[in-house]
């Protein structure tokens, strides 16, 4: 090693410290960011293994005639930062493609360490002759597209996409509303009415069912009531003798369903009678 | 006996030496250095990308790319090491940290990071451009830290070496 004296000042010079300064500034914010850097991506690995645990997604209900949709998922998250800000939207359509509506949750922060629970609800209206009203009738394959957007960590976001096509339980499936040949039995007029559908939805339909029987000019010519308490996966397979009004005759005309869940009526569509 | 006019001046000025390591120790030391900047600059981020690249998620950056980058930080961070005694220091260390931070810029266009999780069909986009901005202070630091050392190389030449390398 070569070594060399010259006088010199102790003290170092001004640019020198200045210098020497930012290198120590860099250093000690290089080792900061480091450090969290590093535990932002053990957090990560923690919140990578975050849970979302729905609760009563399926639910269905049919009410005021709106097909709602209700239900809630918890989100845990494991990790040591905040998930924040926390916003989903998911948009609905049918399988033809026609857009059924938009559920959207949040924006929640999960702190880290714990979980949070997200409310969700859509309504869909079914009255008259709406995308959604085949939701009771037809099961289908709903498209759901949704994204959610959060930031992790406070200085990442993270925005989260999701297609998927989910099957789609009719809680009506294949309803059907048959009205049999009259016939006369004890000086009245009486006719057969079959009504069957299969309960694909994952709730008992727990109610009743009325109907009329309406002739070709729009004049009623009977109709009743039913209860009905279907469990899920269960078929309703009823025929109810109706008394028919004198001279009124259903043939050409139409049934008229309506359900009834608890308090809420909720029309079927029409039943045309050949 | 009476002393000088100019006594006081050995009060505030002391001889103070400087001893400069050889320019071998200088390269094995830097070779030491070489190995821990490898790890930090490639064979870390390589191994995590080939590690992401392995469970079928698309990399953010090419693995060629970091090597690359990597190697131009490995090699200006040894030659200024090894240069430390010598007027190239500052200039070294203004490169290091323009490498640097055109490293850092580079991965911040990349920014956000997106990919499909395999198997599924969600899909992520991950910022990191403010971690990168914040990160970008320290080149910048070091940056000024190099013009400051290249100023005062120019006007004051070894007059820092009692303070980098003292006896």
């Amino acid at each position: 090693m070569a070594a060399l004296v010259v006088p010199t000042y102790r003290q170092p010079p001004g640019i020198y410290r200045a210098a020497r300064a930012l290198r120590w500034v860099g250093g000690i914010v290089l080792v900061l960011l480091i450090v969290y850097a590093a535990t932002v991506a053990v957090s990560a690995y923690e919140a990578a293994h975050a849970t979302v645990e729905s609760r009563n997604l399926s639910n269905v209900l049919v009410a005021n005639g709106d097909l709602d949709i209700s239900g809630s998922f918890t989100l845990s998250n494991p990790g040591w930062y905040a998930i924040e800000g926390v916003q989903l939207t998911a948009r609905l359509a049918n399988t033809s493609g026609v857009y059924l509506g938009t559920a959207t949750a949040g924006p929640q922060t999960v702190d880290g360490g714990s979980s949070a629970l997200f409310p969700i609800s859509i309504a869909l209206p079914i009255a008259g002759s709406t995308a959604a009203e085949s939701l009771l009738f037809v099961d289908q394959y709903i498209d759901v597209n949704a994204w959610a957007n959060v930031t992790y960590a406070y200085l990442f976001p993270l925005s989260v996409t999701l297609a998927e096509s989910r099957s789609w339980g009719a809680p009506f499936e294949g309803f059907h509303a048959t009205v049999g040949t009259p016939s006369m039995v004890g000086g009245s007029l009486f006719a057969p009415v079959t009504l069957l559908w299969t309960n694909h939805a994952s709730f008992v339909e727990q109610g009743s069912i009325s109907f009329i029987v309406d002739s070709a000019g729009g004049a009623t010519c009977g109709g009743g009531s039913d209860p009905m308490d279907v469990a899920p996966d269960s078929a309703y397979d009823e025929t109810e003798p109706v008394t028919l009004n004198p001279g009124c005759s259903p043939l050409g005309g139409e049934l008229l369903a309506s359900v009834t869940i608890d308090g809420s009526s909720t029309p079927l569509p029409p039943e045309p009678i050949p | 006996m009476s002393a000088p006019a100019n006594a006081s001046a050995p009060r505030t000025t002391e001889v103070v030496g400087y001893r400069i390591p050889s320019l071998g120790y200088r390269i094995l030391v830097a070779g030491f250095r070489l190995i821990l900047s490898f790890v930090a600059f490639i064979a870390l981020p390589v191994t995590v990308l080939a590690y992401v690249h392995s469970r079928g998620v698309a990399i953010p950056v090419s693995i060629a790319a970091v090597t690359l980058w990597g190697l131009a930080l490995m090699v200006l961070s040894a030659a200024r090491y090894v240069l430390k005694p010598t007027v190239a220091y500052g200039p070294l260390s203004i490169a290091v940290a323009g490498v640097l931070f055109a490293y850092l810029y580079y991965l911040v266009i990349l920014s956000p990071y997106r990919f499909v999780v395999p198997g599924g069909s969600a899909s992520v986009a991950a910022g990191y451009s403010t971690f990168l901005e914040i990160l970008m202070i320290v080149p910048a630091v070091d940056f000024f830290a190099g013009i400051l050392t290249t100023i005062e190389d120019a006007a004051h030449p070894k007059e820092r070496l009692p303070f980098d390398y003292p006896a």
